[in-house]
């Protein structure tokens, strides 16, 4: 009797798991990077069912495909990880015909370095890895919140000694670095790296941690003053610290140096099962609408023209997340590094770390 | 004799057979992976080489940047303290714990017992969470402190089980009789019930002491600048440079640095236990 | 008396620490308060007189060693009625993330999987744990314990990664041509979890077999018992308590697991260790708190419900 209830249970509960309608169009996308109302237009307007799975790192993302992982119809690549996908061959084409109107997105996101022509990809959101602080007290104690310098230079960080919190990514950190330094974030050139190590190893007495994931929540309650981090957290932040009622606001900027920007874009993976929803899905995408929503409710960058009249004219009028023209120049995107120089980096990353 | 050989095989062959295949081969890929070239965007170059130029097949570079640098010995010297630190403050926990359950009446001890594993029942990442919330305040977050706590608070069931398996065991006469020769409290602690329970320290002690070394999601979380250990560093190698073949052969020097240690462990108690 | 009180003062003093977590303001007096109090506590168990309470020492240091269990636990549950997104204070009192959790089919799909998953491999893992367990005390073999303690050492990482491309590059393509198709899923993963609790349940049963007499197995063997007669009626019921452990430990690991259960899993496995920890770049919001509670209530229902249902099998039966 108990064994057949048992045996029971585990049926329903491995029944759940393996159960679900034919119709499904399986996704690989950032973390909280699509509103549960977009879903549910797209479920509504394909008839079918949008799955998703998810991650926080492109290399999480290429870590799995590169041992071989398959099915998925959809992902969200990032510039550098879209070159990566094209280069072994693991995208489908477009079709043209089927993808909806391309000309809805504005002209500086598209033909980009990694697919000229937009083969592959079309471009979904951005951010901006940035600086993100605590408007009061960086009044209080006459800091520059403009300049990559803040968090470089031990004149300013002595002032937010055990305050301060860095990406703990490689790529996103060196850049900084090079950007302070007047270099792109591309540098390979084994001087200039060690240059940025020398500069990273300076301040890092003064810094809290390196930390790429609960910065911004510890931004929110007060604990950590300024942040390295991307413009989507600060957003989240931002509206956090004013819910809460907290006595100081959470602020953001871009340096006038320059920073990096990440270019999210939706391509087609070759072992999906089905590239008829995949397309559906991106011309649904291209209309504007349900990237509108995600920019209203995650501050995330919008590459899309037809969404800007639905965009909060206060997210739009924000120039960390909608930056002019004249910023936007000094903006880079990361290209992978060959593996040689991959090797160099991690070998002064590791130096970083310990010493 | 024969009967001997088959019920060997009987007993110790299907979890053989299942390790050998779902642990030794995909081991064994592991290590010619740390002998090849990482690939261009991640993952393993192949081992024949589909174009000239490329770069194909065996070497050993990963293990010569290795050896080539004192900062790798460095970190695992460090990730060895850390994995120390967080053994002997787990045992200490532990002990007075394991001791009571063992020493309680029978029926309490199963409660006991459950009240120490349901904790761990819930997530590990939301308990280490907790721990932010809990140390934020203090101004004891990122710090070594704080790592320490958490390593602490993730691995002292597993102190606190095989200390008490092996507890329950003892004979309470043993104690009754250094009693009744003259020791206190504490003699008849350190010179009867310690000794007889190495076996379970031992076993508590090699289920902290390793799992420390491999973690990173702790000194992510909870940790500073300085508390990068071994596990981040495979991780990064992994996840962030996509460079498999310097990844497994970390993995590889990790594995063996703690067979020796552990190796060197059992054979010091084997003498331990030969003199009592 | 003295020394019951003295416990009293000690739990008091953990609840007035705990109570400080909580306090927006004056945080730091409350915690000297607490830390004042257990230090009362011990003082008063000093004084104490000595037939009171035989174990009284035992007694206040395993009350600690409980509470610092259980107050993260506590905050864990209490918090998951915070109401705010990102968590990281408590803002006000709301049930909401309870009824979000319920709407939450992925977060729901995620737990059941990670249960199922727990039960089958822990029920492997144990049977196979104990069978090497015993096998190593038994017969000294000396391959088997590299092989059983090796994925102990090893960094889950490395385990997680050769499982993966021993599944996608040997697997696949060998049962491939023998016509089955085989992708990564809940099975695989269960593989994994397999893989590494196995050393964990042997170790523990290896562990309790380590401390016992010898002479009761002699005795069985000179009375006639078969080998397995023996193992039915005198070793599996003195090794129950450690069995028992064994399959908790590896209920527990599998339960948790994320490194090795990130790598095996296939396109729409999800785990809520998975499923939490890519929230994490985001919020890691009350919700995950709140399904981590209900967890910790199923669990200990299962538990209370199978101590009822198998009482035997709680309790040594060589008494």
């Amino acid at each position: 009797m108990k064994r057949a209830a048992f045996a029971a249970v585990i049926a329903l509960a491995a029944g759940a798991a393996f159960a679900g309608p034919q119709d499904v169009l399986r996704m690989f996308n950032w973390n909280n990077y699509m509103t549960e109302q977009t879903v549910a237009r797209f479920e509504r307007r394909c008839g079918c069912r949008l799955a998703q799975d998810y991650y926080s790192d492109n290399e999480e993302m290429l870590a799995k495909l590169a041992a071989g992982a398959a099915g998925y119809d959809l992902l969200v690549p990032t510039g550098n990880a879209v070159e990566a996908l094209t280069k072994s061959g693991q995208l489908r084409p477009l079709d043209r015909a089927k993808i909806g109107n391309l000309a809805n997105v504005k002209p500086q996101f598209l033909d980009t370095w990694f697919d000229p022509g937009n083969q592959y990809s079309v471009p979904y959101a951005y951010s901006l890895t940035i600086l993100g602080y605590n408007v009061q007290k960086m009044r209080e104690l006459g800091l520059p919140t403009d300049t990559w310098a803040v968090i470089f230079e031990p004149q300013y960080l002595e002032k937010v000694r055990g305050k301060v919190t860095v990406l703990d990514s490689q790529r996103e950190l060196f850049a900084a670095a090079l950007k302070y330094l007047g270099y792109s974030a591309n540098e390979a050139d084994e001087a200039k790296l060690k240059q940025a190590r020398d500069l990273i190893l300076r301040a890092k007495p003064y810094w809290a941690a390196f930390n790429a994931a609960s910065y911004f929540k510890e931004l929110t309650v007060g604990n950590i003053w300024l942040a390295h981090g991307y413009s989507n957290d600060f957003f989240t932040a931002q509206q956090d610290a004013a819910k809460a009622g907290r006595r100081f606001a959470v602020a953001y900027t871009t340096p006038k140096e320059g920073a990096v920007f990440a270019l999210d874009n939706l391509v087609m993976h070759k072992s999906g099962k089905r590239p008829d929803l995949a397309l559906q899905f991106i011309a649904f995408w291209l209309e504007g609408e349900p990237s509108a929503e995600l920019t209203n409710t995650i501050g995330a960058g919008n590459p899309n023209r037809a969404a800007m009249p639905l965009i909060d004219p206060a997210i739009a009028a924000n120039e960390a997340i909608f930056p002019s023209t004249e910023k936007f120049s000094r903006l880079e995107m990361l290209r992978d590094y060959d593996r040689r120089t991959r090797r160099r980096l991690n070998r002064l990353w590791v130096e970083i770390k310990v010493r | 004799m024969r009967s001997q050989r088959t019920l060997q095989w009987l007993v110790g062959g299907p979890p053989f057979l299942f390790l050998v295949v779902f642990f030794l081969l995909p081991a064994l890929i592991m290590l010619v992976a740390s002998f090849r070239y990482p690939g261009d965007f991640g993952g393993l170059a192949p081992l024949v080489a589909s174009q000239p130029g490329e770069e194909a097949g065996l070497t050993a570079e990963s293990y010569a940047v290795f050896l080539s640098d004192w900062v790798y010995a460095e970190i695992f010297a460090k990730s060895f303290g850390v994995a120390a630190l967080t053994t002997f403050v787990c045992l200490v926990m532990a002990y007075p714990v394991a001791l009571l359950i063992a020493r309680s009446p029978k029926r309490n001890r199963d409660l006991m017992v459950l009240l120490v594993v349901l904790p761990f029942a819930s997530n590990f990442l939301v308990r280490v969470y907790a721990w932010m919330i809990i140390l934020g305040p203090f101004e004891l977050l990122f710090s070594r402190f704080a790592v320490i706590v958490g390593m602490v608070y993730v691995h002292l069931p597993f102190m606190i089980l095989p200390l008490y398996t092996n507890l329950e065991k003892h004979d309470p006469a043993l104690l009754d009789a250094a009693q009744d020769l003259g020791a206190n409290a504490w003699r008849r602690f350190w010179r009867v019930t310690f000794p007889l329970s190495l076996p379970g320290v031992f076993s508590g002690a090699a289920l902290v002491f390793i799992p420390v070394l491999g973690m990173f999601a702790i000194p992510e979380i909870l940790g500073g600048k300085d508390d990068w250990i071994v596990g981040n560093m495979i991780k990064e190698s992994f996840l962030g440079t996509r460079d498999w073949p310097f990844g497994s052969m970390l993995s590889l020097m990790l594995t063996l640095a703690v067979l020796a240690v552990a190796g060197g462990t059992s054979w010091l108690a084997a003498r331990g236990m030969k003199g009592t | 008396m003295t020394r019951r009180l003295a416990l009293g003062v000690e739990a008091l003093g953990i609840a007035v620490l705990f109570a400080s977590f909580l306090a927006s303001g004056g945080k730091y007096v409350l915690a000297g308060a607490a830390f004042a109090l257990v230090g009362a506590a011990g003082l008063l168990g000093a004084l104490g007189g000595r037939r009171e309470l035989p174990n009284f020492w035992l007694w206040y240091a395993s009350l600690l060693v409980y509470a610092f269990l259980y107050i993260p636990l506590l905050i864990v549950v209490i918090f998951s009625f915070n109401d705010s997104k990102l968590n990281a204070e408590w803002v006000g009192f709301t049930t909401s993330w309870y009824g979000k959790l319920f709407a939450d089919e992925a977060m729901l799909q995620a737990a059941v999987n990670s249960i199922l998953i727990a039960c089958v491999a822990a029920a492997i893992a144990t049977v196979l744990g104990t069978m090497a367990g015993i096998a190593m005390h038994r017969f000294r073999p000396r391959i088997l314990p590299l092989l059983v303690f090796t994925p102990v050492a090893m960094p889950e990482i490395l385990l997680g990664v050769s499982l993966l491309i021993f599944f996608l590059n040997a697997a696949q393509p060998v049962l491939g041509r023998l016509g089955i198709e085989f992708t990564l899923g809940l099975g695989t993963v269960v593989i994994a979890h397999v893989t590494f609790c196995i050393g964990f349940v042997a170790i523990i049963v290896r562990a309790r077999l380590a401390g016992m007499d010898e002479s009761v197995f002699e005795a069985a063997r000179d009375l006639g018992a078969s080998p397995w007669q023996t193992f039915r009626l005198v070793t599996l019921p003195l090794i129950m308590p450690g069995v028992l452990a064994g399959a908790l430990m590896a209920f527990t690991l599998s339960i948790d697991d994320f490194v090795i259960t990130f790598f095996t899993s296939g396109v729409g496995t999800r785990t809520l260790p998975l499923e939490i920890y890519t929230m994490i770049k985001v919020a890691v919001t009350p919700e995950v708190n709140a399904i981590s509670a209900l967890l910790m209530a199923l669990t200990l229902a299962l538990i209370v419900l199978a101590s009822r249902l198998a009482p035997d099998l709680m309790r040594a039966k060589a008494e």
